[in-house]
């Protein structure tokens, strides 16, 4: 910790270091924002992979989500300035929908996972068709997320101390989110060089769902003859049929779930921007993250080597569990996954641009990332814009990611149950990833199309696509528009 | 990793006196694909790579919270 006080004392001794400027407060004052404007984005992101973490890191990954942001920015006065930022984000997933895969009846738009009795046929369960590889029609398949955040900034007159202040709300059906922040800049250098401090907290809330087999024998005190499994065969790793009221029969690991429904992120973010010539400048960012609470995801389930294996569905495709053909055979979970509740991160990384010449420009991004999990990680990411007139750029881009494992995880049944943490979602696997963009920009300074008020200032499209070295594949389009009032 | 770190801000600090760029030279740094932050248009690009990877933050932009992402 005294290394972190030092660090941040070297940092903030920056200010002292720095050359001072008398200002001029005669000077005609420039409005912050001139007029208030308008942002839309959308995109659309598909993925697909072998390595569900909702099915213990096999199974189909995957999903479709759509989202819309829009940004409102409305000068107050000619010192401040109100943003509204609203984003809904609605995906479906395959991973996410095998929370319950023998789900496979369309009733289930009651929105509420742990209501199965409204509309499961539990005596035709066995011949349902479930498997990791199989997307089932439960409501977990589907979600939205909407959020919304409010900022205000206060300008100095000199234009060299920016105040800013901000409120977000975010919300989805087993998560929501309340976060608060404040930030302080300031100029120096005749604005050549600028120092950020910015501290946020969010207070966020799991409602958690879990796998419905975990979750249905909790709920029926722990009896495989009632509620969820009533009537149901469970079968062994032979593909014989286990008496229930045996003594080897199927049964979580822990009789107990989420114990912890807060999840709490606490950080604060330098930093430092510097003009090095009349083309070239640099800014450095260093934030210090920590977070507690429930930092595990309760969908996500875990399967131990060293536990006897059970499954629903057909015997015969046991042998075949692992493999994307396998459409007919589900394996009970043996735990969800825990981690933690404590983490604490710390990201340094570095943006360095060159204007070369009236065509290109060059744009980079270097992050070196570590945290107490066991996870270090370098993203390096560069960007050409290349002019082809005075309305259109052209943007290829191309960024290159790898990181090291969590200490916790391990693949599908890799794990052994006297291990404290575990999981095996394969976000926190070691791996590298590399990702291809290409995007234009149309823009028109003169904003001479219209639609109400608002005129048109620039569009910008962008498609970038993900290969891990895992499997999993990704691909994003996004457009943006952006609009001033008149 | 604390001794790189102390080691870049030192760099960085030492950069503040090499040289003072006046406003009306910074024609150039003015340019939008100059700026040092990233665009807004990457927001959702961001935003699916904070999901899928373990890494987030040190961009000028939010460093965690708010999801149930990593």
């Amino acid at each position: 910790m005294k290394k972190f006080i030092t660090l941040s004392l070297l940092f903030i001794s920056a200010i002292g270091y720095s050359q001072s400027t008398t200002t001029n407060q005669n000077t005609y004052k420039k409005r912050v924002l001139e007029t208030a404007e308008v942002d839309i984005i959308s995109s659309f992101y598909t993925q697909d992979g072998d390595n569900a973490s909702v099915t213990g890191g096999i199974g189909t990954e995957e999903l479709k989500d759509i989202a819309t942001n829009f940004v409102v920015s409305i000068p107050l006065n000619d010192d401040d300035v109100f943003t509204v930022d609203a984003t809904i984000s609605a995906y479906t997933s395959a991973s996410s929908s095998n929370l319950d895969p023998f789900d496979v009846s369309s009733a289930s738009s009651d929105n509420d996972d742990d209501d199965r009795s409204s509309f499961v046929d539990y005596k035709n369960l066995a011949a349902n068709v479930a498997s990791p590889w199989v997307e089932s029609s439960g409501a977990s398949k589907a979600d939205v997320w909407t959020s919304l955040n409010l900022s205000y900034s206060h300008s100095s007159d000199d234009r060299n101390t920016i105040l800013g202040a901000n409120a977000s709300f975010a919300k989805e059906y087993d998560y929501s989110s309340i976060g608060i922040g404040g930030s302080l800049t300031k100029l120096f250098n005749e604005k050549n060089t600028e120092i950020g401090l910015k501290a946020n907290v969010y207070l966020d809330n799991w409602s958690p769902v879990y796998p419905t087999e975990l979750d249905s024998y909790l709920d029926d005190n722990q009896n495989l003859n009632d509620g969820y499994f009533e009537g149901l065969d469970i079968l062994d790793q032979n593909g014989n049929t286990i008496d229930k009221n045996g003594v080897n029969v199927w049964s979580p690991f822990k009789n107990s779930l989420v114990d912890n429904n807060s999840r709490n992120t606490y950080s604060v973010s330098f930093s430092l921007s510097q003009i090095l010539s009349k083309k070239s400048q640099i800014s450095l960012f260093f934030d210090l993250v920590q977070q507690n609470g429930w930092l595990a995801n309760p969908m996500q389930r875990v399967y131990f080597s060293d536990r006897d294996n059970y499954y629903i569905g057909n015997a015969s495709s046991i042998s075949n569990y692992t493999s994307p053909t396998n459409t007919d055979v589900f394996q009970l979970a043996d735990d969800i996954e825990r981690l933690p509740d404590s983490r604490f991160k710390i990201p340094v990384g570095f943006r360095f641009n060159q204007y070369i010449n009236e065509v290109v420009t060059l744009r980079t991004y270097y992050r070196y990332y570590y945290d107490d999990w066991g996870i270090q990680s370098s993203t390096a990411e560069i960007e050409l814009p290349i002019k082809i007139s005075d309305t259109f750029t052209l943007y290829p881009s191309f960024r290159h990611y790898t990181q090291t494992a969590a200490d916790y995880f391990a693949p599908f049944e890799q794990h052994i149950s006297t291990e404290e943490f575990y999981t095996s979602d394969y976000d926190l696997s070691e791996f590298n990833s590399n990702q291809i963009g290409f995007g234009f920009s149309y823009t028109d300074i003169f904003t001479k199309r219209k639609i109400w008020k608002l005129g048109l200032k620039s569009i910008d499209v962008k498609f970038n696509s993900y290969k891990r070295n895992t499997g999993l594949k990704a691909n994003i389009i996004s457009a943006g528009f952006k609009f001033v009032m008149d | 990793m604390i001794k790189k770190i102390s080691l870049l801000l030192l760099s960085i600090c030492s950069l503040t006196s090499c040289v003072v760029v006046k406003e009306y030279e910074k024609i150039y740094l003015n340019d939008p694909d100059m700026l040092l932050s990233s665009k807004k248009s990457n927001k959702f690009e961001t935003s699916f790579q904070v999901y899928r990877e373990a890494a987030s933050g040190a961009n000028g932009g939010k460093s965690g919270g708010g999801c149930g992402c990593n």
